[in-house]
C-alpha cells in the first residue's frame, strides 16, 4: 500500500507539469494578449490609450518575452506558492481569489448536499421498485432537471423570487449586509438567496446520479448473495443497506475526483447568470480578457484538486471494496 | 445650446467671492467629526474663494442620502472620475471651458498658460493643494526617467516639444510652449483627464528621491511589486481609484480596497464647490457601487435596485424599464447620445486583397453601398422610429452641423446605386443576381462585427436585404473585439461594423483628430492611422485623405476659432462627399433610470463620453434627494 501511494504521488508531478503546459498553451491560443483586449475594451467605451504606454506596459508585464519564458516564470513562481499577478485587477492572483473562495465553497457544499438528498432516496426507491409507475415518474422529474437549461431555470427563478418574495436580484446577499460582520440577519439574507443557485445547479446533477445509483443497485440486487441473504431471513432494509448499496457505491466514491474541483469552481454559467460573487465568473472573465496568470493559476488549482481527488477516491475504493486491487495490470 | 468660445483670448475667471453667509448649515454627515474636533467647520475646509457652478434651471438642494449604481466590473469604478468631473478646467453644459479646481487660467498667444490655484484649497486628507503638487508631477514624475521612460504624456507636447514649466509662487504655475497648444486645456477637461498634479505630500513616500532605500524596499515588498516604480504607479492611480488612501480632489472618495463586490464612495469634506447659498457641495453623502453581471443590470434596475443608472442599459430595455417605474420608485429619462452614428460600416481602404482595396478606395463604390441602405426602415424596425436616419457625421445638436452632411449619399436610392456600380464596370452578374468582381468571383462582402449585441446583427440583416437589390451579397460575422481589431489592422477584414464618430457634438475648438487618419483604431484606414501614430508604414496617397491630414495639422496651428470652424467644415464636407464610413443609424437614445426623489437631473440632456463625461458635465455634485432622511 505504501509503495503504491508513493508511486501515485510521483506520477502526480509529471501529470501536473503536462497539465500546466497545456493550460498555458490553451490560454495563449486566442490571438492577442491581455493588453490588446484591454485596449479593445477601453476603445469600445470611447477611451483611448497612448500606444507608447502600451509598449511600456507590455515590457513591464513581461508580455514581450517569448512564450516559453513567460511559462517558466509562471510555473517557477507557482511552485514557490506565488500564483502570479492579475492584470485585470492589478493585484496578486491569490488576493483576487481569496475572498471569493468561502462563498463558492458554501454554494457548492449545499448544492452537493441537495443533490445527494434528492438523488439517493429516489435512486434507491427506483432500483427496488423498477419499472413501476412511481419509478418512471420520479426519474422523469430527475430528467426534467437535467434537460432544462440551467441558465434559463435560474432566470425564471430569479424573477419569481423577486416577484413573490421580494428577494433582490442576483448575488448571494443583500447589498446592505456586504461589509457587515456575520449576524442572523446576514445569514438569513444569504439563505434567502442561496436556495436558487443550489436548487438550479442541484437539479441538473440529480438525474445522472439517480440513473447511476439505480443501475448499479439493480445489478447488485440480482446477484446470488442477495438471494441467499433473503432466504436466510435478513430484513429487506438491512439487506439492502448492508451489502448491495455498499457495493453499488463505487461509482459514487470514484466521483470524488471530480467533486473536489467542483466545490471550488461551482457551476460557472449559473454563477454568471445569477451574478454570484463566487470564483466561476472570475475564471470566465479572466479567460475572456486573457488575464493569463489569473486564468492559468485558477485552472492549475482545479487540476491539482482533480489529481488529489482521484487519488483520494482510489484509496477509498481500495479500502471499501476488496475486489479492487492496487497493482492493476501487474497481476496478470 | 452650444456656443463657441475663444481659446486664445480665454480668460477663465472664477465667479465666486468667498461666501459672506455666516450661518452655513453644517453637513449632517460630517457633524460628529466636526463636533469632536477631528474636522474643521465648513468655512475652514473650503478654499478662500470656492467654485460656484451654475445652478441655472436647478434648485438649491439639501444634504444627505446615498446614490446606488451598478457596474459590471470592479475596474468600472474608474468612471467615478468622469461622474465626479472635478477638473482644473472643465466644460459646462454649454460646452464652454470654465475654471473648476483652478481659480483662473491666463492664456497668452495660445501657448503660455498660467494656472492660478485657489488659495486654501485642500486635498481630501486636509493637506493644502499647492504649486508643489504640480512641480512634483512635472519634475519627479512626468520627466523622471524611471517613472516615465517615454517622456511626458503626448497631451503635454506641442509639435513634439515639451513645455517650460515654472513655479511662479505657491499658488501659480506656468506652462509655456514654443508654439500654440490648443490640445492642452481640452485634455485637462476630458472625461479621463490629464492629471498634471499629484498629491506630493502623500506620493513622496513612494518615490526613490524622497524615501530612504530601506523603507522603500520594505514598502515595495509589502505591496508585492517588483520595483519602486511599480509601487509608485500602483499607489498613485488617480484615474483608476484603486488606492483608497490616495488623497483626491474629487467630490466622492473611494473607501473600499479592491477586490470587492461593492464599493462605497464617501463625500470629500474638503471639496471646493459650493451652491448659490454658499453651502459646500456635494449634497449626496455616499455613492454605492454594486457589481452585477451585465445581463442582470437591466433587471435589477427595473426592480428598483438603483438610484441612477445608464451604463449597460439600452434602448431595447426601455419598455421593460418603463413598466417597472411604479413599483421601483424611479422614472426613465431618454437622453441623447453623442456618437456620430450608433452603428456604421467601415470599408477597409487598407484591405489586403488588391481587388477589394481598389474597390474600397473608389468613391463611387462607397457612395453606392451607402445609398443602398434603407435607413428609415432600420430606424422604424429596430429603434421604434426614435433614432435618426442620417450619415455618420456630427449630430444636429452640434453647432457645426449642416443638413447636407447628414443627407449626403444617405437617401435610399437603389437605382442610383446600381447605376454607380455599373459605371465602375461591375456589370456581370451570376445566377443569383449577385454582381461579379473583375476576376469573376461573386461580390460577397463579409462584414465583421464585435458581436457584442443582437442590435448589430438585427440592423445588419436589414442592410443585407437592401444590398441584395444592388447585387451585393453581405455576410455578417461576429467575432471577439480583439480579433476584429486585429483583422481590420492586418487588412484581412474588408469591411467592419463599429460605432460612428466618437464625438458627435464637437465644437470648433475641439481637435478634429477623429476626422483624419490619426489612429490605428480608425477602421476605414487603420494603416494610414498607424502611420500617423507611430511613423511606421506608409501614408495615404489619396488626395482627399491627404487633405484631411493637412487640415488636421492646420487646425493645431489655427489662430482663431473662426479658422478652426472653417477647417472643421471643410473636413466634414470631405467626409460627407467621400463617404469614408457609412452611418446606418444615429441619435439612438439612452435610457437613464433615476430615483423619483433625486432632483436636479435634467429631463432631456445628452449622454456622452467625450465631451460630456456621462453624468459629469451635468454636475452630479448638485444632485440631491427631495426627501432625504
Amino acid at each position: 500500500m505504501l509503495k503504491y501511494l508513493l508511486k501515485r504521488f510521483l506520477v502526480m508531478i509529471p501529470t501536473l507539469l503536462v497539465i500546466s503546459a497545456l493550460v498555458f498553451i490553451i490560454i495563449q491560443l486566442p490571438p492577442g494578449d491581455y493588453l490588446e483586449s484591454h485596449i479593445a475594451e477601453l476603445e469600445s467605451q470611447g477611451e483611448s490609450i497612448d500606444p507608447q504606454k502600451i509598449e511600456f506596459l507590455r515590457h513591464e508585464y513581461g508580455l514581450d518575452k517569448p512564450l516559453w519564458e513567460q511559462y517558466l516564470v509562471w510555473i517557477t513562481g507557482f511552485v514557490q506558492g506565488d500564483l502570479g499577478y492579475s492584470f485585470e485587477y492589478n493585484l496578486p492572483v491569490a488576493e483576487v481569489i481569496g475572498d471569493k473562495m468561502w462563498l463558492t465553497i458554501i454554494v457548492s457544499f449545499f448544492t452537493i448536499l441537495v443533490t445527494w438528498l434528492i438523488a439517493f432516496p429516489i435512486g434507491m426507491y427506483s432500483a427496488t421498485h423498477p419499472y413501476s409507475w412511481s419509478d418512471y415518474s420520479l426519474t422523469l422529474v430527475g430528467f426534467l432537471g437535467l434537460a432544462t437549461p440551467n441558465f434559463l431555470l435560474a432566470l425564471v427563478m430569479l424573477y419569481l423570487a423577486n416577484r413573490y418574495f421580494g428577494t433582490s436580484i442576483g448575488g448571494l446577499i443583500d447589498p446592505e449586509f456586504m461589509d457587515q460582520d456575520w449576524s442572523w440577519a446576514k445569514l438569513k439574507s444569504v439563505l434567502e438567496h442561496l436556495w436558487i443557485p443550489v436548487l438550479v445547479i442541484g437539479t441538473s446533477g440529480t438525474a445522472g446520479m439517480i440513473r447511476r445509483l439505480r443501475a448499479n443497485l439493480m445489478d447488485e440486487l440480482r446477484k446470488p448473495y442477495v438471494v441467499t441473504g433473503r432466504s436466510k431471513g435478513l430484513g429487506e432494509t438491512r439487506l439492502l443497506i448492508k451489502y448491495p448499496l455498499r457495493l453499488s457505491m463505487n461509482f459514487f466514491i470514484a466521483d470524488i475526483g471530480s467533486l473536489l474541483p467542483s466545490i471550488i469552481s461551482g457551476a460557472e454559467v449559473v454563477a454568471v447568470v445569477l451574478s454570484l460573487p463566487t470564483t466561476g465568473p472570475i475564471l470566465l472573465a479572466a479567460l475572456q480578457s486573457q488575464d493569463m496568470y489569473l486564468a492559468g493559476s485558477f485552472l492549475m488549482f482545479l487540476a491539482a484538486l482533480t489529481v488529489v481527488g482521484v487519488l483520494i477516491s482510489d484509496i477509498l475504493l481500495a479500502m471499501i471494496d476488496p475486489r479492487i486491487r492496487l497493482q492493476g495490470g501487474a497481476q496478470r | 445650446m452650444f456656443q463657441n468660445f475663444l481659446p486664445y483670448l480665454l480668460l477663465i475667471a472664477s465667479c465666486a467671492v468667498s461666501p459672506a453667509f455666516a450661518q452655513l448649515k453644517p453637513v449632517p454627515f460630517l457633524a460628529d467629526q466636526v463636533a469632536n474636533g477631528s474636522l474643521q467647520p465648513m468655512q475652514e475646509r473650503l478654499p478662500y474663494s470656492p467654485a460656484k457652478p451654475s445652478f441655472f434651471d436647478k434648485e438649491v438642494g439639501q444634504y444627505g442620502g446615498k446614490i446606488r449604481m451598478l457596474m459590471a466590473k470592479a475596474k468600472d469604478i474608474r468612471l467615478m472620475v468622469a461622474f465626479g468631473y472635478s477638473r482644473l478646467v472643465g466644460y459646462d453644459e454649454q460646452l464652454q471651458l470654465k475654471a473648476d479646481i483652478l481659480k483662473q487660467v491666463d492664456i497668452e498667444e495660445g501657448r503660455i498658460f498660467t494656472l492660478h490655484l485657489r488659495p486654501g484649497l485642500r486635498w481630501s486628507d486636509g493637506a493644502p493643494f499647492t504649486a508643489e503638487d504640480f512641480r512634483f508631477y512635472w519634475e519627479d514624475m512626468a520627466t523622471n526617467e524611471t517613472l516615465s521612460p517615454f517622456g511626458p504624456s503626448k497631451d503635454l507636447l506641442s509639435q513634439k516639444e515639451k513645455p517650460v514649466f515654472e513655479v511662479i509662487d505657491e499658488y501659480t504655475v506656468r506652462y509655456s510652449w514654443a508654439s500654440p497648444n490648443p490640445y492642452f486645456l481640452p485634455a485637462l477637461a476630458g472625461p479621463r483627464p490629464l492629471f498634471i498634479y499629484m498629491p506630493a505630500h502623500y506620493m513622496k513616500q513612494f518615490h526613490a528621491d524622497y524615501q530612504s532605500a530601506e523603507k522603500l524596499t520594505l514598502l515595495t515588498e509589502e505591496a508585492h511589486k517588483r520595483n519602486w516604480r511599480g509601487l509608485f504607479v500602483s499607489k498613485g492611480r488617480q484615474y483608476k481609484l484603486t488606492n483608497p488612501d490616495l488623497p483626491s480632489l474629487q467630490p466622492w472618495i473611494n473607501t473600499t480596497r479592491p477586490p470587492a463586490e461593492r464599493f462605497i464612495f464617501k463625500r470629500n469634506p474638503y471639496f471646493h464647490r459650493v451652491d448659490p447659498n454658499g453651502q459646500q457641495l456635494p449634497y449626496i453623502d455616499e455613492i454605492e457601487i454594486n457589481l452585477a453581471s451585465t445581463g442582470l443590470i437591466p433587471a435589477k434596475a427595473g426592480s428598483g435596485d438603483v438610484d441612477l443608472q445608464a451604463r449597460y442599459l439600452r434602448l431595447d430595455n426601455y419598455t421593460f424599464l418603463k413598466e417597472g417605474e411604479e413599483n421601483g420608485n424611479y422614472k426613465v429619462n431618454l437622453w441623447e447620445t453623442g456618437r456620430g452614428a450608433q452603428i456604421a460600416l467601415y470599408p477597409n481602404m487598407n484591405a489586403k486583397d488588391p481587388q477589394w482595396r481598389q474597390l474600397m478606395q473608389d468613391v463611387r463604390f462607397r457612395r453606392a453601398i451607402s445609398m443602398a441602405v434603407d435607413r428609415n426602415e432600420i430606424n422604424q424596425v429596430v429603434y421604434f422610429g426614435l433614432a435618426k436616419d442620417m450619415a455618420n457625421t456630427v449630430l444636429p445638436s452640434c453647432p457645426l452641423f449642416k443638413s447636407e452632411y447628414a443627407t449626403a449619399w444617405s437617401d435610399f436610392n437603389v437605382e442610383a446605386a446600381n447605376q454607380l456600380l455599373d459605371e465602375i464596370g461591375l456589370t456581370k452578374r451570376d445566377a443569383r443576381g449577385i454582381r461579379l468582381l473583375p476576376d469573376g468571383k461573386p461580390m460577397e462582402i463579409l462584414v465583421q462585427t464585435a458581436g457584442e449585441s443582437t442590435e448589430e446583427t438585427d440592423v445588419l440583416s436589414l442592410v443585407e436585404d437592401s444590398w441584395k437589390r444592388i447585387g451585393v451579397q453581405m455576410y455578417v460575422k461576429p467575432t471577439q473585439r480583439e480579433v476584429l481589431r486585429n483583422r481590420v489592422f492586418s487588412g484581412e477584414a474588408i469591411m467592419s461594423a463599429w460605432y460612428g464618430l466618437p464625438n458627435g457634438v464637437p465644437v470648433a475648438s475641439m481637435s478634429p483628430w477623429q476626422m483624419a487618419p490619426t489612429k490605428q483604431d480608425q477602421y476605414q484606414w487603420p494603416q494610414w492611422g498607424r502611420y500617423y501614430e507611430t511613423g511606421k508604414g506608409k501614408p495615404s496617397t489619396m488626395p482627399e485623405v491627404q487633405e484631411l491630414v493637412t487640415l488636421n495639422n492646420a487646425w493645431g496651428m489655427a489662430s482663431s476659432v473662426e479658422e478652426q470652424a472653417q477647417i472643421w467644415n471643410r473636413m466634414l464636407e470631405i467626409h460627407a462627399d467621400q463617404v469614408f464610413s457609412i452611418g446606418l443609424v444615429s441619435g439612438v437614445l439612452q435610457p437613464i433610470v433615476v430615483n423619483k426623489n433625486l432632483m436636479n437631473i435634467p429631463e432631456n440632456a445628452f449622454y456622452n463620453w467625450d465631451p460630456g463625461a456621462y453624468f459629469g458635465i451635468h454636475n452630479m455634485t448638485g444632485f440631491f434627494y427631495k426627501d432625504a432622511e
